[in-house]
């Protein structure tokens, strides 16, 4: 049980597994070595983390999306968008990860709603500890501890963060018109560990070469069960989809209906 | 570059295992890294290197890596393809397109050898 306030994590600062449960040795006949079965996951501290934390969320009835897109894919943008587009409807909180720097959390703070900054200092990706940590430290700010949505903006970066689960309900990922539309076939694991695809700046599409259904295509290769979506946070084009996205995941959970 | 945080995890896990064990030197180590997990093999072993080599209890051990093949089950007619060269293109069975990666995202520490 985490000792900040009792939520089910493990533990808030032992982040290791002990794996009590290998260990059955095998002697060989080399000197005096043995050799030890042990079949452990090296996921296996993460994970159970992740699982506390959407057992935390689920508690207290918070949405938890995973944002993972490469750097400037316009992440922190549709944010500010989509919180001003959701005022008054849905309490939104957001955790921010970047590397260095308070300035997308302050750019989030310009809009209203509670946020804080994780600054990884050098690391590529947020783990469960790191976001464990995060959303304690968000409750505690002012409309903390009433959020129906939480964003997680995960470090940008379109490798790394697929790998680590933070115990999000949902996870999903963006790649802007500019960045090109070989993403997919280029970072599969982003792609086939998310639950929706959203291409973003749609607003650009007349000036780069991006054949959106290709794109999407390669997407839908990789994974047939990812929902798609295209947009634009300047125009507005397509934010209608994307609003109506997570106004349904709320929905769920407060119906009980998102594990 | 997240495979430095996960051979920094597998050292505190091979730094119990040795406790346990009443061991001080871990000689070998063999991990199995799936074909979706994301890690790249090369990446975990430089990690192990650089990270071993600031170890007492790890330096100079021998790292093996098993790569299991790749399997997609067809989500028409649930045939599973096993490969070593990246995702087919359509079902071998009945040519559907959409196939899914089944397994293979873990990383597992499957045995060590101490002394």
């Amino acid at each position: 049980m985490c000792d900040t306030c009792g939520c089910p994590s493990p533990s808030d600062v032992h982040d290791h597994d002990h794996n009590h449960d290998h260990g059955h040795s095998h002697d060989h006949d080399h000197g005096h070595s043995k050799t030890v079965a042990v079949h452990a996951s090296l996921f296996a501290a993460n994970d159970a983390l992740a699982r506390a934390n959407r057992e935390h969320f689920n508690e207290v009835g918070a949405v938890a999306l995973n944002l993972i897109s490469s750097p400037g894919s316009g992440k922190t943008t549709l944010l500010e968008h989509t919180i001003e587009a959701l005022k008054g409807e849905i309490r939104i909180g957001v955790i921010e990860g970047d590397i260095e720097t308070e300035r997308d959390a302050e750019r989030i703070r310009a809009k209203g709603v509670p946020v804080i900054q994780l600054t990884t200092g050098g690391a590529c990706h947020l783990d469960a500890t790191m976001t464990h940590k995060g959303f304690h430290r968000l409750q505690k700010e002012p409309g903390g501890d009433d959020i129906e949505l939480l964003f997680i903006e995960n470090v940008g970066n379109l490798v790394c963060p697929s790998t680590f689960d933070l115990g999000e309900h949902e996870r999903v990922v963006l790649v802007s018109v500019p960045e090109g539309p070989d993403k997919p076939a280029k970072y599969p694991k982003a792609f086939t560990s998310s639950h929706t695809f959203v291409v973003t700046k749609t607003d650009l599409l007349p000036y780069f070469d991006f054949p959106v259904p290709a794109a999407v295509g390669d997407a839908l290769k990789l994974n047939p069960k990812l929902r798609t979506m295209e947009l634009s946070s300047k125009t507005g084009d397509g934010m209608e989809s994307w609003l109506n996205y997570l106004r349904e995941l709320v929905a769920r959970m407060k119906a009980g209906a998102l594990k | 570059m997240h495979e430095i945080s996960l051979v920094q995890g597998l050292l505190q896990q091979l730094s119990d295992l040795a406790a346990e064990n009443e061991a001080s030197k871990i000689l070998s180590v063999t991990m199995e890294i799936g074909p979706q997990s994301g890690i790249v093999a090369d990446s975990f072993r430089f990690g192990f290197e650089i990270l071993a080599a600031e170890s007492e209890l790890v330096k100079g051990a021998n790292l093996i890596i098993e790569t299991p093949a790749a399997r997609y089950a067809c989500t028409q007619c649930g045939h599973v393809v096993e490969t070593a060269d990246g995702k087919p293109d359509g079902c071998p069975a009945c040519g559907d397109l959409l196939l899914f990666p089944q397994g293979g995202d873990d990383l597992i520490l499957r045995q060590v050898e101490m002394e």
